[in-house]
């Protein structure tokens, strides 16, 4: 709970019915999805509930957003930011904390169609935004995580590749002028958006040296680094004609393909035929979605539920996979991209099993065009987190692939994740396969004690052994701990990002518990 | 029946993603950011806690001993309509059930001593004194019956008028009855033996007083020769039909009026033959859609396939919505000459609910209020000159959505539409073409 005099000054802020300080508030707010684990990899009980905040605060609009920040300062409180508040990096690492709730911060701000891009909010979801695109012939890039998340956090603060990443890239790459709100309260815009005159979004660089890679980095600070108000991010040609008609009932939607779309399921067999035929086809330019995923993968992208998977054992048991789906807007465009295709199955004598094994159910591709797939990992157990998480070559990222199977069958073994047969990696592409991004979703389950240690201890020795192997930095490399892990082996990054940390938020008032400290 | 026993409630409420998916109506169906949101309470007190996936948290909360029974854990937990859609959303890919869990939250509040709220035991208790939530005269209960409706007291259909459509909404009432004496089906009514079908105390979680309710009801209607019983009230259907079940089995079927009235016009024993050229957009009633599945008898193993991977053999039946109530009515309106459909973004199951449900109407007015003004909204934008729907309780509070918002759009039930169609309200007919064409 917050003293009485400086709940006070927060109520002036927001207003009394935007801030709330009660117990059952509070512990509210402390529970997050994996925070079991987390707590376990901190040497704490393994419970879904982090510190408790000190209250939580609703503003509705940047000036509110830089007065909270201010009066933190003034009173030495930090601050957790959250947007859609998925995942452990919500929430705040001590009890000197109160959780900014961007919920009331919900307009699309822009859509330009001519120059393809958007500014929003943070609580505009995927969805939402993509809703409306969809009326200007567009779409938006959404992550793994799903339609239901928020663009602005994946762009400005975490991580951000999804299953059309071939189409419409990833959150880093798409990211252009930034409204943000600095740890000490100051207001800082990047870009286009914070000229003098005339101010646009059109631009993330200039004028002066650009800001974006101190902004989010690799995968971002998770609020580490200040608050994001705004963003404007690319926008792509929706890859198909924008009718978009479902029939039917939930879960088991009939959805009326359009035209111009067509999917591809293959077994390379060999990871090493795999690099070949994923450069190929990206080399190409023609998915809309280009990913590998594990049998079990496949099996689930395919399902709405774990009884459903069970029927898809045909597919599923393919050795290497490689799922392609391409979308045209006209006839020829449609007729060119499967002409290629077929010339790639012919030259690396593949067999699209779509069509003569398995004709998947319409809803699909519905899933696809609205990026609800990476949802799917959820069926089996109702908890999986990915260890991994490299973005790098194909090459790279087929080596981890490969290396880290007996890891995962040792843990799978011990009976404490789920059986994928340790082949459980998600890998797709991006900006014609110059670079691929690999992570390794793992099934555990969160009501059991011993699942969630295993779990902990499985993801702490997947760390070392990337260090060990040099596979590179994990998805999720954040924290102290993580970076003093990995920052030495990769040229001491974490001594540069703490000076960032120190720059940006002197009095260290921006929970930093998934970003780095200062010290 | 399969009903959320104590073990999965256990079980279930550590396995919320916090994905925030049950705020949202299913992503594919998403057409616009305007609606695309599914849960009243989160959409207007915004923390977290008001969604479903958030009283999933404060259950485990509440178990784990982090927080206690208190008013502020009850305001939360009773500012829900339990209309069911975070349910929806969630059982797309997911296994929760939202909306088990918040009617077992309240009956754990109930027995702490900590629920209902206030106006809600009020309520309650006006059932136990006078057979109504509205402590109206029990002698009232059929005042709204005109003395040219035919009641046969030896048919085998009964007509169950329900609390709301006998003394707040008798237009419902009457119009349901004349529709059925002029298609020629003989029907009875309870007269003095009606009493409340216990839904609102339900929805609260007092289960001793609803469990009275009901065994008294049930006695009543099998001590009479009752093959169908027929409502105008979806939350009376929803209670009889699929709620009922959990705690008595009885021998007569249950049909609403709309799929009452369906087959009546499919066998022609109804015409509808007058023009109504109006635009009409229809309200989903949450009890007669989606929350009107039966839960069905589920007999099987959980077996695990591999280590953590379980599976329901055979597969245990989900309800997702998918055998709610959304065709007849639309069937309906459909065949009234000159009448134009026109959808709102929400329908079917995942329609917005309208804010009355769960006892919210009486607890929280304003919130009641704010929703009917939510959905009024996007019954405007489709360009309807009427809003239609087929319970009394979605009446009254879009109705008062209508006035709060000053809206343009009318409010009908579509019975009242039914017997203007019909020829049977001639000067009804007269006036709202007036008003809308």
């Amino acid at each position: 709970m917050l003293q009485k005099q400086i709940l006070e000054e927060f109520q002036k802020i927001v207003g009394l019915e935007n801030i709330d300080d009660s117990e059952v508030m509070t512990n509210a707010y402390s529970y997050n999805w994996c925070m079991e684990f987390v707590n376990c990899t901190e040497g704490k009980e393994p419970i879904p509930f982090s510190s408790i905040p000190k209250a939580v605060l609703l503003p509705s609009n940047t000036e509110e957003v830089q007065q909270i920040v201010r009066l933190c300062n003034k009173y030495n409180i930090q601050f957790k930011a959250q947007s859609t508040g998925l995942g452990p990096w919500n929430q705040p690492s001590s009890e000197n904390c109160v959780i900014i709730d961007l919920r009331r911060m919900n307009k699309i701000i822009k859509i330009d169609d001519r120059s393809l891009y958007a500014v929003v909010e943070p609580y505009v979801s995927g969805a939402q935004l993509q809703a409306e695109t969809m009326k200007f012939g567009l779409t938006v890039h959404m992550p793994g995580a799903g339609p239901q998340v928020s663009p602005l956090a994946s762009a400005t603060s975490m991580n951000g590749p999804g299953f059309t990443s071939p189409h419409t890239g990833h959150s880093a790459r798409n990211v252009l002028g930034v409204e943000w709100v600095l740890p000490d309260g100051e207001i800082l815009r990047l870009g286009s958006a914070g000229m003098k005159s005339n101010p646009d979004w059109y631009i993330g660089d200039g004028p002066g040296p650009s800001l974006r890679g101190i902004m989010r980095g690799w995968a971002g600070a998770k609020s580490g680094i200040g608050v994001f108000t705004k963003v404007a991010f690319k926008l792509f040609p929706y890859p198909c004609s924008t009718k978009f008609k479902l029939s039917g009932n939930s879960p088991n939607y009939e959805f009326e393909i359009p035209d111009f779309m067509k999917l591809y399921v293959m077994d390379c067999k060999s990871y090493n035929y795999l690099e070949n035929v994923f450069l190929k086809i990206e080399e190409e330019e023609i998915s809309f979605i280009c990913s590998h995923l594990s049998g079990y993968g496949l099996g689930a992208i395919f399902s709405n539920s774990i009884e459903s998977l069970m029927d898809k054992i045909p597919i599923a048991g393919m050795q290497v996979p490689l799922v392609v789906l391409i979308a045209a807007r006209t006839k020829r465009e449609f007729e060119y991209k499967q002409k290629v295709m077929s010339n790639i199955i012919d030259d690396f004598k593949l067999e699209n099993v779509i069509g003569s094994k398995y004709t998947p159910n319409s809803l699909f591709y519905a899933e696809a065009l609205r990026s609800n797939l990476g949802l799917h990992g959820f069926i089996a157990t109702g908890g999986f987190q990915s260890s991994k998480g490299q973005c790098d070559t194909v090459k790279v990222c087929l080596k981890t692939t490969k290396m880290s199977i007996p890891l995962k069958k040792r843990y799978i073994k011990k009976g404490v994740i789920g059986n994928d047969f340790g082949e459980g990696v998600w890998i797709t592409s991006y900006e014609s396969g110059h670079y691929f991004h690999i992570e390794s979703p793992t099934m555990f389950d969160q009501t059991e004690e011993k699942s969630v240690t295993g779990m902990a201890e499985n993801m702490e020795e997947n760390y070392q052994f990337d260090l060990l192997k040099h596979l590179g930095a994990p998805f999720f490399v954040e924290g102290d701990k993580m970076h003093d892990l990995f920052g030495p082996e990769m040229m001491d990054y974490h001594k540069w990002l703490r000076k960032i940390k120190k720059a940006f938020d002197p009095n260290g008032i921006a929970d930093s518990g998934f970003y780095i400290n200062a010290k | 029946m399969m009903q959320l026993n104590e073990e999965e409630y256990q079980t279930m409420i550590k396995r919320c993603l916090r994905c925030s998916i049950c705020k949202w109506i299913p992503q594919v169906q998403i057409k616009s950011q305007k609606y695309a949101t599914a849960c009243p309470a989160i959409d207007l007190y915004n923390f977290h806690p008001y969604s479903g996936g958030g009283k999933i948290i404060l259950a485990l909360a509440l178990e784990m001993g982090r927080i206690k029974p208190s008013k502020d854990l009850r305001d939360i937990v009773y500012k829900c309509t339990e209309c069911g859609n975070c349910a929806i959303a969630c059982k797309f890919l997911g296994t929760l059930e939202p909306l088990e869990i918040i009617m077992r939250l309240r009956e754990k509040l109930v027995k702490a001593g900590c629920g209902p709220m206030p106006a809600q035991e009020e309520y309650i208790k006006a059932v136990r004194e006078f057979n109504n939530p509205y402590k109206e005269p029990h002698a009232n209960r059929t005042d709204w019956l005109p003395k040219d409706i035919k009641i046969d007291h030896s048919a085998k259909v009964l007509y169950y008028i329900g609390c709301t459509s006998s003394y707040r909404r008798k237009e419902m009432a009457i119009a349901a009855a004349r529709i059925m004496n002029k298609a020629g089906i003989p029907f009875n009514i309870l007269q003095d033996e009606e009493f409340c079908c216990g839904s609102p105390i339900l929805r609260t979680g007092e289960l001793d007083t609803f469990k009275q309710v009901l065994n008294r009801n049930l006695d009543v209607i099998e001590s009479k020769d009752i093959e169908t019983i027929v409502f105008s009230c979806a939350g009376c259907y929803d209670t009889f039909k699929v709620d009922y079940p959990l705690y008595r089995n009885y021998n007569f079927e249950v049909l609403h009026t709309v799929e009452f009235f369906d087959k009546l016009l499919e066998d022609g024993k109804i015409k509808l033959t007058e023009k109504i050229p109006i635009k009409v957009t229809y309200h989903d009633p949450c009890h007669l859609g989606r929350n009107a599945e039966r839960y069905e008898e589920w007999e099987g193993d959980v077996v695990q396939i591999l280590p953590l991977i379980t599976i329901d053999v055979p597969p245990k039946p989900k309800r997702t919505g998918k055998r709610g109530i959304y065709d007849a009515p639309r069937n309906i309106l459909k065949r009234i000459p000159g009448l134009t459909l026109v959808e709102m973004e929400r329908i079917r199951e995942y329609a917005y609910c309208c804010g009355a449900g769960g006892g919210v109407k009486s607890a929280f007015p304003e919130m009641a209020l704010n929703t009917a003004k939510l959905r009024i909204e996007e019954a405007e934008d489709t360009g309807a000159e009427v809003i239609v729907s087929a319970c009394p309780f979605c009446s009254t509070n879009l109705k008062e959505g209508i006035d709060s918002r000053e809206s343009d759009l009318k409010y009908y039930d579509i019975s009242e539409l039914m017997l203007m169609a019909m020829g049977l309200e001639p000067e009804k007919l007269k006036w709202l073409l007036s008003e809308v064409v």
